[in-house]
């Protein structure tokens, strides 16, 4: 016991550790060795121009598969299946769930209506609401309300009050989760539904699922022989009020997307990411989420991956949920709110100890499937926090540091012009975003005027200085308090509308 | 992930690793000044030098050959050793120098000012003037025999200040006060003082402004200074330091600050700091003279408190006489 806690304190110190090590470094070695610092960044810059543009390719390969699968009627595709292992789209259910803690009934009216418009029978869905008892009354209202609302138009619509305080809980989304999968099961035991049958999609309060979703999802479980060793993920985008939202914010959240578009090419590397889908019964073999960390929709990912021996996947679907670009009116409330969320995903670094004491209690993965994963994920983090702050901060230091002799060296010399020179070619990638982030705007509401388009263009000029705020001061600030065992308690990111956003 | 998806993917992996490590060798033996001889196989050291000038665009010239560029411009791969590196633009003198290249290393001639062969040569004044002073004001004062004028900087809107006329002819510096009201002139033996923007009304000729004699000094002057509060002037004599106070009415107080031992080889008064540098000289305990350099600090509370102390010990001992 003394010793597990003595390794997931390393396991948790590790990320903080490498990553103040690597910036602590390179800072002092700015003023003895400039000469390296500056090798150093000249072979960083060129490395992150190979990166950003292998990662671009493959967010161009992504795109293309989104739109080509986008025209796809997947409910006939379900048709023409047939069964496969005495699966059809006929016997399948897809539970619904919500949990809930103080978003507005207009947010949950927009979530459920998407459900509504969707090319699936309702008659085979299920719609938990999960409230958490400490939102208050007026969420219990809420609720109560949609459900009288809706409860005629899906095959069941259930509500249900998660207690506040239960034992071995804190006050994180997975806990509310947990429950309302809970309460699922115990309607699907009165039913005597078998729970193969039942595919579970847990979406926040925001998410609204576009139309071809369910049937798409349906289809990748039928046909997927490793169903029950396989989550679901679509590509999050952040539509619902992107017109309405901050530039900066909007930035942050296409990078986001972009992100997630990627990984779709990346399997090995692939993990669970907000909105997901999988099997209610791997969900219940396994345990449900975790009810006590604040990443529940990657954790949820390691903890089957270990329940599986390393037997576990991500099957990336090119279907879209759409959720709140987290904005406000003014700039800095709206970059607060958005170092604070990016933060709680940094926070995904707790992961990291979580996975490794795995590892170290599993005996049948293989060692270098436990070496390549580990190194993935720590990479992954460590990248986030460090990128940056070197190509922004650090780049400058061998020159402001380096004295006049430094200055006169040809490298002192030649350092920021090639710099420049690099930050010149990655700027293709900022064209490329521009471009699919423009196709994949939902169409202008009427009442934004026409020029708003152009400021979706121009907008990516802010990228460089957004990276450079944004890019990882959140994950040295997340990984810095895991590091000092200082926990981060769940954060909720208060989704707000304006008038305009509302009911598109 | 299908399998042309993981084949499309491998191919762009791969093709960005090699990118990587093709252009990193390249990129950074650039950087740190070798040049790769293609044709020899070969990696030798080079320098750089970097050449600017003012105005730009003058043609460059490395031991007689015309370099394509024209400034501001960087000239790489030089091997090691020294370069005559010429500068010409037509209208302007040429500049010409040997410049050391040394391996890996920048040698910059930057800021290198070229001076057009033909001048343009303005005259300002209207009248003959015999000196003049420019003020921190951006106003041009001229010493004339009809008088003080002032005038913009660039020569218009001339104004007459003072029917005045006797200033000396063996001025040797002139200069104007820290708040541009007033300006010194000083030959060997007196310091005048020119006190400008007077009231019009309260000046007896109506003039606005007034010259005024300050100090008649017994001993030579070598220099004077304005004190940061613009109403005293350090003086500077062979045999000592004076302070001169302008402000008030009646006898002008005139205080000997310091006497040197021997007349002083170097003087400087930081006005910045209100602190005066000189040498004096020092007999040692073997009977030698040495000189060193003082620092006589005249900042605002030192030198209130100062001409406080003499202005009461003066006070005393005219009750004493009496």
């Amino acid at each position: 016991m003394k010793r597990d806690r003595f390794y997931k304190r390393l396991f948790e110190i590790i990320p903080g550790l490498l990553t103040w090590l690597t910036l602590g470094s390179l800072f002092i070695l700015a003023f003895i060795k400039p000469l390296w610092v500056a090798i150093f960044v000249i072979t960083f810059d060129l490395y992150w121009v190979a990166r950003i543009s292998y990662l671009t390719t493959l967010l161009i390969f992504a795109y293309r598969k989104l739109e080509k699968e986008k025209k796809t009627d997947w409910l006939k595709r379900c048709q023409l299946l047939g069964t496969i292992d005495g699966l059809g789209y006929e016997n399948i259910y897809h539970a619904v769930l919500f949990p809930v803690y103080k978003e507005g009934i207009d947010i949950l009216t927009s979530s459920i209506s998407a459900l509504i418009d969707s090319n699936y029978p309702k008659n085979k869905m299920i719609v938990v609401l999960s409230a958490e008892e400490r939102a208050g009354q007026e969420t219990r209202d809420n609720v109560a309300a949609l459900k009288e609302r809706y409860k005629k138009d899906f095959f069941k619509f259930i509500i249900t009050r998660h207690p506040d305080n239960l034992p071995g809980e804190v006050k994180v989304k997975g806990a509310n989760a947990t429950w309302g999968a809970q309460e699922l099961k115990k309607f699907l035991d009165s039913e005597k539904i078998n729970y193969e049958h039942v595919i579970i999609s847990c979406f926040d309060a925001d998410t609204c699922s576009e139309k071809e979703y369910f049937g798409c999802l349906a289809y990748h479980y039928i046909t997927n022989p490793q169903r029950m060793r396989s989550s679901y993920q679509p590509i999050p985008v952040y539509n619902n009020n992107i017109w309405q939202a901050r530039s900066i914010a909007r930035i942050l959240e296409l990078g986001s997307s972009f992100m997630q578009m990627i990984e779709t090419m990346r399997m090995e590397k692939f993990v669970t990411f907000s909105s997901h889908s999988m099997s209610f019964k791997t969900l219940v073999d396994v345990g449900y989420w975790p009810v006590d960390m604040i990443s529940d929709d990657s954790v949820i990912y390691w903890k089957c991956f270990l329940y599986f021996d390393g037997d576990y996947s991500v099957i990336p679907m090119y279907v879209t949920v759409s959720m709140d670009v987290a904005t406000e009116r003014g700039i800095i409330p709206t970059v607060i709110k958005q170092y604070k969320q990016k933060r709680r995903w940094a926070w995904g670094v707790e992961n990291f100890p979580y996975v490794m004491m795995g590892f170290l209690e599993n005996k049948n993965i293989p060692l270098t499937k436990k070496i390549r994963r580990g190194f993935n994920l720590l990479e992954n983090h460590y990248t986030w926090a460090v990128w940056a702050i070197i190509i922004t901060f650090i780049a400058p230091l061998p020159l402001i540091f380096g004295g006049g002799l430094f200055r006169e060296t040809a490298i002192g010399y030649n350092l920021p012009s090639i710099s420049a020179a690099l930050f010149r070619i990655s700027l293709f990638t900022i064209f490329v975003c521009m471009f699919i982030s423009i196709r994949l705007l939902p169409p202008r509401p009427k009442e934004i005027k026409p020029k708003k388009m152009l400021i979706m263009v121009i907008q990516w000029a802010l990228a460089p200085l957004v990276a450079a705020l944004l890019g990882s001061t959140p994950a040295v600030d997340a990984q810095t308090r895991l590091m000092l065992g200082r926990y981060m308690q769940f954060h909720v990111t208060e989704k707000r509308r304006t008038r305009s956003a509302q009911h598109k | 992930m299908n399998k042309s998806d993981a084949v499309k993917r491998a191919v762009a992996f791969y093709f960005f690793v090699a990118l990587f490590f093709i252009s990193l060798p390249i990129t950074l033996s650039y950087s740190l000044g070798y040049h790769i001889d293609y044709h020899e196989l070969k990696i030798y050291k080079t320098g750089i030098i970097y050449i600017s000038t003012q105005p730009s665009g003058a043609s460059i010239y490395i031991n007689g050959k015309r370099h394509t560029d024209l400034t501001p411009a960087q000239i790489e791969e030089l091997r090691p050793g020294t370069y005559r590196i010429e500068v010409r633009r037509k209208g302007f003198y040429p500049w010409a120098k040997d410049l050391i290249v040394r391996p890996n290393m920048v040698t910059k001639a930057d800021r290198i000012v070229l001076f057009p062969t033909t001048l343009e040569i303005t005259r300002i004044s209207k009248h003959e003037a015999s000196d003049f002073v420019i003020s921190n004001k951006n106003y041009i004062y001229y010493l004339t025999r009809s008088g003080l004028f002032r005038s913009n900087i660039d020569g218009s809107n001339l104004k007459a200040l003072l029917a005045y006329s006797n200033w000396p002819k063996d001025i040797i510096n002139k200069k104007f006060s820290p708040d541009g009201d007033k300006f010194l002139y000083f030959n060997k033996w007196t310091i005048d003082a020119v006190y400008l923007n007077l009231d019009k009304d309260l000046t007896l000729g109506h003039e606005s402004a007034r010259v005024e004699e300050v100090l008649a000094s017994s001993d030579p002057i070598i220099d004077a200074f304005w004190h940061s509060r613009s109403g005293y002037i350090i003086v500077f004599t062979e045999s000592d330091i004076k302070v001169v106070e302008l402000l008030g009415g009646g006898k002008r107080n005139i205080v000997s600050l310091y006497k040197f031992n021997r007349m002083p080889r170097g003087i400087y008064y930081d006005e910045s700091a209100d602190s005066l540098y000189f040498t004096d000289f020092e007999r040692e305990a073997d009977g030698k003279e040495m000189s060193y350099v003082y620092r006589l600090d005249l900042r605002q509370t030192f030198f209130d408190s100062l001409m406080q102390l003499l202005l009461k010990k003066e006070a005393e001992a005219g009750y004493e006489k009496r």
